[in-house]
């Protein structure tokens, strides 16, 4: 028997990696991925610098211009009142943002909450959780949306408009805000029970892990335990679902205002638009078609990041 | 390898009880109906003792210990007995009063050092949340002390570890960051759950080894929990040999080695591996499977498997009776209390 001389090459030391950074490695290699992230992040920025981008006013109306085709000066065109569209869509995509976070913000606030408590606790609590989830599932979103939108929204304007004229305090004057705050509350009402669903999936079978069984062996509290070993290790599946979520939420908040119960004009909102420029479309098409393509984009976007997401945080799943 | 213990003095049977389990019962819901798993079992730690539980898988052993600090869901509970740790009842408790024995006087390790640590969490801050929980320290004061925690027990460059994540550290490694979270806050009682299962031969000793050091440097009682009788056989005072979640032998490690008198136990003891045995010789093994829970035979729960058995085995559970060693040396088994008597 040879006795085979042991090989001497250095072993590369591969330095640490944490989760994020293995994940964000895998995230970069993928096209579509990174596609999804460059759309969301220069939405994100033109949402976020708007009003230094735009060169026109959003209300600001001309006239002399109306129904113009795209050209340098307006490079999206103009309306039927002359007011320049790409401002427009740049404030619609502020509208989108502002009610897509805000919207996905409560409801997966309310979704973990409900969706931690029943999975870690169980027994009655899990049963009610479940019931509420199916409950709200089971009512159709639009349905409820108008509902809630065509009940209270009219009455609150009103009492509003009423106290201000009793008062004059310039705190009832403003009612936009009674817009918004309509939206984001229907729109997060019909929007947690998937979140709640999903912690409550990734909950149960974090649950039975020893590492939770470790915890409590060091006397640690519930309180201390769902929130720093439960939680934290149901994060991965809940980040895709949130990235998932908020094009969803903008692909929302467009149906509902291209239904007239979302954001009310003039506030510009892409489903206020595409449903004017749907008027229209025979003879300006592209009053129809910039707010279209851009709501089109972002949901794509949002959805190709979703599904790098879901890859990279999940690699035993992916190809 | 018997004897071990010259360094420290044995602790005598008679030492006062740390932890005291009597006629502890535990049933687990089944479809069927609750199946008792663990029947009335009795066993007691001494004040610095190490005690050894020894039995095959699904004997009860890990059960009994997780459920008697009411670890268990809820499907798995206690329904007779006591477990008295240093004179108060664990099963009495109120919720709060058991959380500052977890982790606080009970320091437990488990079984499986890649699943017991959370992934998500630096290890140093697994480490310090005991200290900060039962000893209010402060961050920075229990960061500090888990820098020397990690030293003591023997972590190369201890103090740049305390940023790793679990999986940057080999099994070996995160059993040593599982010992030192379970020592954390200086237990009076440390369980050790089958602490080497997961880990191969070499790291089996050390981990051994290290707990040995540590029992002897910090003065504290040990329950190892294993299936691997001579791994442990330097390690431990006192054997108790489990089946069929009943204790069947109750030893001084020296007694079990030297004059095994329960059938399981001699079972058990022939079944491990000798280097002086032939290599084409067959492993003995004990024939038959134990008996399922709900399905408990009426009489000794060894007998259906027993070569001994007799009819009386059949019909009565014998219970612990002395043979030996002042009474130290129990055993429930008609067969070797009536060989005692007749010699």
């Amino acid at each position: 028997m040879s006795v085979v001389p042991m090989t001497t090459t250095p072993i590369e030391i591969e330095p640490p990696v944490s989760l994020w950074r293995d994940a964000w490695h895998r995230l970069r290699r993928n096209k579509l991925a990174v596609f999804g992230l460059i759309i969301v992040i220069v939405l994100a920025f033109t949402a976020l610098f708007g009003p230094y981008l735009t060169p026109y006013d959003f209300l600001s109306q001309d006239l002399n211009g109306r129904n113009l085709a795209p050209s340098l000066s307006h490079l999206f065109g103009t309306d039927d009142l002359g007011r320049d569209v790409f401002s427009r869509v740049v404030y619609g995509t502020r509208t989108a943002f502002l009610v897509a976070i805000v919207v996905t913000f409560i409801a997966v606030l309310i979704g973990v909450t409900l969706g931690a408590l029943a999975g870690f606790f169980g027994g009655f609590l899990d049963k009610a959780v479940m019931w509420l989830t199916d409950m709200t599932m089971s009512i159709p979103n639009l349905l409820l949306v108008v509902v809630i939108n065509a009940s209270l929204k009219s009455p609150i304007s009103s009492w509003m408009e009423a106290r201000y004229l009793a008062t004059l305090n310039p705190f009832y004057r403003e009612t936009i805000w009674v817009d918004f705050l309509l939206v984001f509350g229907s729109m997060a009402l019909i929007s947690w029970p998937p979140y709640a669903r999903l912690v409550r999936a990734q909950v149960l079978s974090i649950r039975s892990r020893p590492y939770i069984t470790a915890a409590q062996a060091l006397g640690l509290t519930n309180r201390i335990i769902l929130m720093r070993y439960v939680v934290p290790n149901a994060l991965g599946p809940l980040i895709v679902a949130v990235s998932a979520g908020l094009g969803t939420a903008m692909v929302l908040e467009s149906a509902f205002s291209f239904l007239g119960v979302g954001v009310n004009p003039p506030t510009p909102s892409w489903g206020n638009m595409i449903s004017d420029g749907l008027r229209v479309w025979q003879h300006y098409p592209h009053l129809l078609a910039a707010p279209a393509a851009v709501l089109g984009l972002a949901s794509v976007a949002f959805s190709f990041l979703g599904d790098g997401l879901n890859d990279a945080l999940n690699p035993r799943g992916a190809k | 390898m018997m004897m071990a213990n010259d360094i420290r003095p044995v602790p005598s049977a008679a030492s006062e009880r740390l932890l005291d389990v009597k006629g502890l019962t535990i049933e687990i819901e089944t479809r069927n109906g609750p199946a008792t798993i663990v029947d009335g079992i009795d066993l007691h730690v001494g004040k610095g003792e190490t005690l050894g539980i020894v039995g095959e898988s699904g004997c009860g052993k890990s059960l009994t210990m997780l459920s008697m600090m009411r670890l268990l869901p809820n499907k798995i509970r206690v329904t007779k007995g006591e477990a008295n740790f240093a004179g108060r009842d664990l099963q009495k408790m109120s919720n709060s009063e058991l959380r500052k024995v977890r982790g606080g006087d009970v320091g437990f390790i488990f079984q499986d050092p890649m699943t017991s640590l959370n992934p998500v969490m630096r290890i140093g801050q697994q480490l310090a949340e005991p200290l900060i929980y039962h000893r209010g320290m402060s961050k920075a004061e229990a960061r500090k002390r888990a820098g020397e925690l990690l030293k003591l027990v023997g972590i190369p460059g201890a103090e740049d570890r305390l940023d790793a994540y679990p999986h940057e550290l080999s099994g070996g490694m995160r059993q040593r960051v599982m010992i030192a979270i379970g020592l954390a806050c200086n237990p009076q009682l440390l369980i050790a759950d089958e602490p080497t299962t997961a880990l191969d031969v070499t790291i089996q000793a050390q981990i051994v080894d290290l707990v040995k050091d540590l029992r002897d440097k910090l003065g504290m009682s040990v329950v190892w929990i294993t299936h691997d009788l001579a791994l442990i056989a330097g390690l431990v005072d006192r054997i108790n040999v489990l089946y069929a979640g009943t204790v069947v032998e109750d030893a001084p490690v020296d007694a079990l080695f030297s004059n095994p008198s329960h059938p399981y136990t001699q079972g058990l003891l022939a079944s491990i591996p000798k280097l002086s045995d032939e290599r084409s010789a067959r492993l003995s093994s004990i024939g038959g499977t134990p008996p399922e829970p709900g399905r408990r035979p009426k009489g000794c729960p060894f007998a259906p498997r027993c070569p001994l058995a007799e009819a009386v085995c059949h019909e009565r559970v014998p219970s612990l009776e002395g043979i030996g060693q002042n009474g130290a040396h129990r055993v429930a088994c008609f067969v070797a209390q009536r060989k005692l008597e007749a010699a």
